[in-house]
């Protein structure tokens, strides 16, 4: 066991060598001017001095070899476009609101999702079913923007819960953004426990169980829902990654200084160093999340380690 | 069991619609009301509130608070709140002594002699001295710092060619007409005479920095743990992307006139979020409102609306469009206070002329073209439309992808269907529409449309853009006339005389034998919400400027 | 695509309990495979019922722009903003435009690259995949690590320095936007698919008495994980739909004059208080789509793979 964790964590360094190399490359693809935000002509003098402060003028092997020297050494840069200011400082001011934003939302999701799911397979077929799995299916299917304006119009404007409209303070503010965020991930693990445990409780060795006069209530908590956690595990770390990476929606509507709202503008003002780093950042929460399931699947499901190098 | 949870699904859905379309419709009829719960029947002038706090909404993240970095308006807001301009501009326009106490220009206009008050001072208790502006001016010429805005001072001597330079720099900073004859009086060499150059010192770029602070923290200066600045307002913090707030210095010269003592800031970038933070009560001005919002917010009291300093414009590519009769009926086609009324929705003023409504000498200039109507005369542009011998019938039109522009287009798009011409709208983000418009323009482009805002105030910041060799004109449009008399009217100190020029090169543009590059739209206007209690006070000017020294919040 | 957490079960298909193994390998009897898949289909009443509103939905979209008495580019600022009524069941938008034929133009748009998306997120994942699984060895171990690097990437950060890179977001640039980042699971299941059937019987057979290995993979292999393959379509979709909303919603969907479901909701959120219905319509058009493909995914996951069945 320990051999493959070694193995999986090893793994990942060239991986991250490629997405920066990916990220370079298709980051360099892009026209555009960071210089330029606005509508004004920038003189070549001043053009000129931008690009030999920031390194543009150099040929693009030498920018990724020094680029790559200094992710090896937790440097990523200066912001080319907010002047006073380094990726790193921007990493570590607004990334752990997105982390708790999005880990928040997972939370949420696990935490109801789950008995959502199997309440609903327990007593499968019942008004409590169909509320349920009703309201999985909507849950799911309604873009997160409506979702989070709805509750911004009812919860905020219309009746006054306490709530604020925007902003990442108090305990207060997380609540809407949080369950926005966490409401379509909720609604697919609530269908994923039910559609397994369904199909578990149809497993022989359960029925066995019961014959064997084994209590119902330990027969759910040992068999049926540990084997129907196996998938949730393997959709979790997708999953984490999803909404740690792409909150940009929820981060715009409620004005959440996080890292999504940071990367849209860093495309489009083209400020490189920023949405390299952030992109290196953000494949590396990925592969974090795949690394975690991958473990947690090893230890749930022997099989898979010798299968998956 | 999903047969039923189907039903209940679609059933679902339906209620939800019928939900939303009550409860937003319901709000047509108690609209008022939000309103009325902020502030009541309260007349203007009302009593000076105990509690002299407000909360603004920022908009984006300032870029950076270092006035030779700065290139933004919300940059430029708070370093007019926080530094001590030498100049301010007053509603008309016209400069105001603030930290320079008086100013002198010399005979042949090339030098300007500002004498500082004596009482200016940095927030350590650091005097302000003149030598304070000759390093923060040569610091932003500075090739070093590759300031951005390095170009508002290109105008003093030596400067563009400091901040070009390659080698030798040192002594070419030397060469820079900036001087600083003692503690009080900063001594200026311009190129030329330049007679709006007293109120281009208004602008945030001419702030000084200081010195020990800046050499002590490097790139971090505007931290607000490290700044040090001499304005009536202190940062006292900044949470990036999230929040900026000021407090009142008592300290500061003219502390006694400062009404206010904090400004709470917030930095909400998408405007329906603003709006629904206004309406809920956490924020008392909002920023620029969305266009489709106009509408419904016009109806409340919290709605203010103030004129600008800038033209909305579209731009013809003159190497597509070939022929002046097809410009003149494209232009001719569109009503433009009907995208006014319908789509831009915010009182914009249709645009007669280039230079805005409002700048200096604006009457003289009588820009009143025959070719720029207030609403559209298909007739004649028909007509016009029919004696073009090779038409462009296939106009690709250019846009930039922030809100309202589409919405623009798809307008005019509409109107110069009636001329027969079929119109591609292709939209791009900011930085590549910018890579397409260059100068010169992408040759498939045939339209595209612009803004610019005035940076100081004189015509020739408008007029200056349609020269040959202008780094903004993007039309193609070459005329040596047009060049020659810009040149003159630079090296005119008089301003009737200047203005008379003005008025020729604005005819060159759209006057009876216009050669019509740029169609105006109209001249801009700025829109916000703010609570009754501090309207009239939290007052911009034509630049979108605002001075919080100014603003009072009264009573309920 | 990862924003269904259901799908990303799939990932580790080919080690753990694949579930359509038991299906595939009789090509002998594929004829009564799918009619009995058909039958199946036909007793899930959700799964029908679905399906013909998913069929209405886009017989809609395809034919109403050409039926329609309103021209859906018609400004008409007199007609702006107009709730639901019977001249326009949907009511109109801000520029007076009917919002019935702009729905189902704008179903086309999102429909079109939801499909689009899909299909070549398929597309390149049956060619990885096969040829992976089917080559086996080296090659096949070569390529997953690879796969495994890919899997490092964030799908909607990518898909936004994509648009960024075209500037003018047409519906090809989102088509590959979308479905750069997003394929590595779908040739994952072919692979796994392709390794299981490998070891089949006829596979075997065919290999034994010499045919051609690109026969075997078209005759044998390929037809077998089409079942597999309609069912991901259908999973899929969503995902896909949703990630065109959201690059929508945040400005990055594509030009006009077309307007996607996501960009007519966008446009929306702008107005939602004077004209509520303007986001309503084309979100519970995403809605409904979204859910559709789900109890169509359902219905076919159960009708195709017989071992899995309903309570």
């Amino acid at each position: 066991m320990t051999k493959f964790i070694v193995r999986r964590v090893f793994w990942t360094i060239p991986v991250i060598l490629v997405v920066i190399l990916l990220t370079f490359g298709l980051m360099r693809q892009i026209k555009g001017n960071p210089f330029r935000t606005s509508e004004r002509a920038i003189p070549a003098e001043i053009q000129r001095n931008l690009d030999r402060k920031f390194g543009l003028d150099k040929p693009w092997y030498e920018q990724y070899a020094r680029y790559v020297k200094n992710v090896a050494t937790f440097d990523l840069g200066p912001s080319l476009v907010l002047r006073n200011r380094d990726v790193n400082d921007i990493v570590k001011e607004h990334f752990p609101r997105s982390l708790e934003l999005g880990g928040l939302a997972f939370l949420f999701a696990l935490v109801f999702g789950i008995p959502l799911g199997a309440v609903s397979a327990l007593k499968a077929n019942s008004w409590l079913d169909y509320a349920a799995m009703f309201f999985s299916n909507v849950g799911f299917a309604i873009p997160s923007f409506l979702v989070a304006t709805l509750f911004i119009y009812f919860f905020v404007l219309q009746f006054d819960f306490g709530f604020p409209t925007s902003g990442w303070t108090g305990w207060e503010s997380k609540v809407l953004p949080v369950v926005a965020l966490g409401l379509a991930p909720m609604a697919a693990f609530a269908r994923l426990v039910r559609g397994t445990m369904l199909e578990t409780l149809q497993q022989d060795y359960i029925r066995t169980a019961r014959a064997k006069g084994l209590r119902w209530r330990r027969v759910i908590s040992l068999h049926v829902l540990r084997n129907s956690l196996i998938p949730v595990v393997t959709a979790a770390g997708p999953t984490l990654g999803f909404l740690i990476t792409g909150s940009f929606v929820i981060e715009q509507i409620f004005a959440i200084p996080g890292v999504g709202r940071y990367y849209v503008t860093a495309v489009q003002a083209r400020d490189y160093s920023v949405v390299m780093g952030l992109t290196v950042l953000l494949a590396v929460i990925v592969i974090v999340a795949n690394l975690v399931v991958d473990i947690l699947y090893g230890i749930l499901d022997p099989r898979t380690r010798d299968v998956r190098t | 069991m999903r047969i039923k949870t189907l039903w209940l699904l679609l059933a679902m859905l339906v209620a939800s619609l019928a939900l939303v379309a009550a409860g937003c419709g319901g709000d047509d009829d108690d609209g008022g009301d939000a309103a009325g719960t902020g502030a009541t029947q309260e007349e203007e002038g009302g009593a000076e509130a105990a509690e002299q706090v407000i909360t603004v909404n920022w908009g984006t993240e300032p870029p950076s608070l270092d006035p030779g970095l700065a290139s933004d308006t919300t940059s430029s807001n708070i370093l007019q709140n926080i530094m001590d301009p030498l100049v301010k501009l007053d509603d008309d326009l016209n400069p105001v002594a603030n930290l320079a106490e008086s100013w002198e220009v010399s005979e042949d206009g090339k030098t300007v002699t500002l004498t500082l008050r004596e009482d200016g001072q940095w927030t350590n208790g650091d005097p302000v001295t003149a030598e304070d502006y000759e390093w923060s001016w040569k610091r932003t010429i500075s090739p070093e710092l590759a300031a951005d805005y390095a170009y508002q001072f290109y105008g003093i001597e030596g400067a563009q060619e400091y901040n070009g330079c390659e080698s030798n720099c040192a002594a070419m900073a030397d060469k820079v007409g900036v001087n600083a004859v003692d503690d009080r009086t900063l001594e200026i060499t311009l190129t030329t005479p330049q007679p709006w150059f007293i109120q281009q010192l208004a602008h945030h770029s001419f702030l000084a920095v200081h010195r020990p602070t800046v050499e002590q923290f490097k790139d971090k200066w505007t931290e607000a743990a490290n700044i040090v600045t001499n304005g009536p307002f202190q940062l006292e913090s900044w949470q990036h992307n999230s929040r900026i707030d000021l407090v009142k210095w008592d300290e500061w010269r003219d502390a006694d006139s400062v009404k206010l003592t904090r400004v709470n800031g917030r930095m909400i970038t998408d405007g329906t979020t603003a709006v629904q933070a206004f309406e809920a009560g956490e924020i008392d001005v909002t920023g620029g409102l969305p266009t489709e919002e106009i509408p419904r917010l016009k109806e409340t009291e919290d709605y203010q609306q103030y004129p600008g300093l800038g033209t909305y414009y579209y731009g013809f590519n003159v190497d597509n469009i070939t022929d002046v009769n097809q410009r003149r009926a494209m232009s001719l086609a569109i009503d433009r206070q009907s995208i006014i009324d319908n789509v831009a929705q915010a009182d914009q003023l249709p645009a007669t002329g280039f230079t805005p409504k409002g700048m200096p000498g604006f009457e003289e200039l009588t820009p009143d073209s025959p070719w720029l109507p207030e609403t559209a005369d298909l007739e004649q542009a028909k007509t016009l439309m029919d004696q073009v011998q090779n038409p462009k019938k296939d106009i690709t039109l250019l846009l930039n992808d922030s809100p309202g522009h589409r919405e623009i287009a798809v307008a005019i798009q509409d109107a110069w269907k009636e001329l027969g011409l079929s119109v591609t709208i292709k939209q791009q983000e900011w930085a590549q529409f910018l890579e397409f418009i260059g100068p010169p323009p992408d040759k498939s482009i045939d339209v595209f449309r612009l803004g610019w805002i005035g940076d100081y105030v004189d015509a020739m910041n408008f007029l200056e853009l349609w020269t040959s060799d202008s780094g903004n004109n993007s039309t193609n449009f070459k005329n040596e006339e047009y060049d020659g008399l810009v040149e003159e009217a630079r090296a005119t100190e008089d301003n009737a005389d200047r203005y008379a020029i003005y008025g020729q090169l604005e005819d060159i543009l759209h006057g009876e034998d216009g050669q019509m590059p740029v169609m105006p739209i109209y001249w801009y206007t700025y829109v916000h919400l703010e609570r009754p209690t501090v309207q009239d006070t939290y007052n911009l000017n034509l630049l979108d400027q605002i001075d919080l020294t100014k603003v009072v919040v009264t009573e309920e | 695509m990862v924003v269904d957490p259901t799908q990303a079960t799939r990932r580790p298909v080919d080690t753990a309990a694949a579930p359509a193994h038991e299906t595939a390998g009789a090509p002998i009897a594929q004829s009564n495979l799918w009619k009995d898949a058909w039958r199946r289909y036909l007793r899930n009443r959700a799964a029908v019922l679905a399906g013909s509103v998913f069929v209405l939905l886009v017989l809609y979209c395809a034919i109403w722009p050409f039926v329609s008495p309103y021209d859906p580019n018609e400004v008409d600022f007199a007609l702006k903003n107009q709730g639901p009524n019977l001249e326009h069941p949907f009511g109109t938008d801000n520029f007076g435009r009917d919002l019935f034929t702009r729905t189902a133009l704008g179903g086309r748009v999102s429909m079109g690259i939801g499909f689009g998306a899909t299909l070549v997120i398929l597309l390149i994942g049956v060619a990885y995949g096969s040829i992976s699984g089917f080559v086996g060895g080296k090659l096949d171990n070569g390529m997953m690590r690879f796969l495994d690097t890919l899997y490092g990437l964030p799908y909607l950060p990518f898909a936004i320095i994509v648009t960024a890179i075209f500037g003018n977001v047409t519906f090809w640039t989102m088509v590959v936007a979308l479905s750069i980042a997003s394929w590595f699971t779908s040739a994952r299941i072919v692979r796994g698919q392709v390794i299981t059937l490998k070891e089949n019987d006829y596979v075997r057979a065919a290999k034994a008495v010499g045919a051609r290995w690109f026969r075997v993979l078209a005759r044998h292999l390929l037809p077998n994980t089409l079942g597999v393959l309609i069912i991901a379509i259908f999973l899929e979709l969503p995902g896909v739909i949703l990630g065109e909303a959201i690059l929508s919603f945040i400005g990055l969907g594509i030009s006009p004059p077309d307007a996607s479901w996501g960009q007519m909701a966008q446009e929306g959120r702008l107005v939602y208080r004077v004209a509520p219905h303007i986001i309503a319509v084309p979100s519970i058009a995403i809605a409904t789509l979204i859910l559709c493909a789900n109890f169509i995914a359902d219905g076919l996951r159960d009708a195709l793979d017989p071992r899995t069945r309903e309570t």
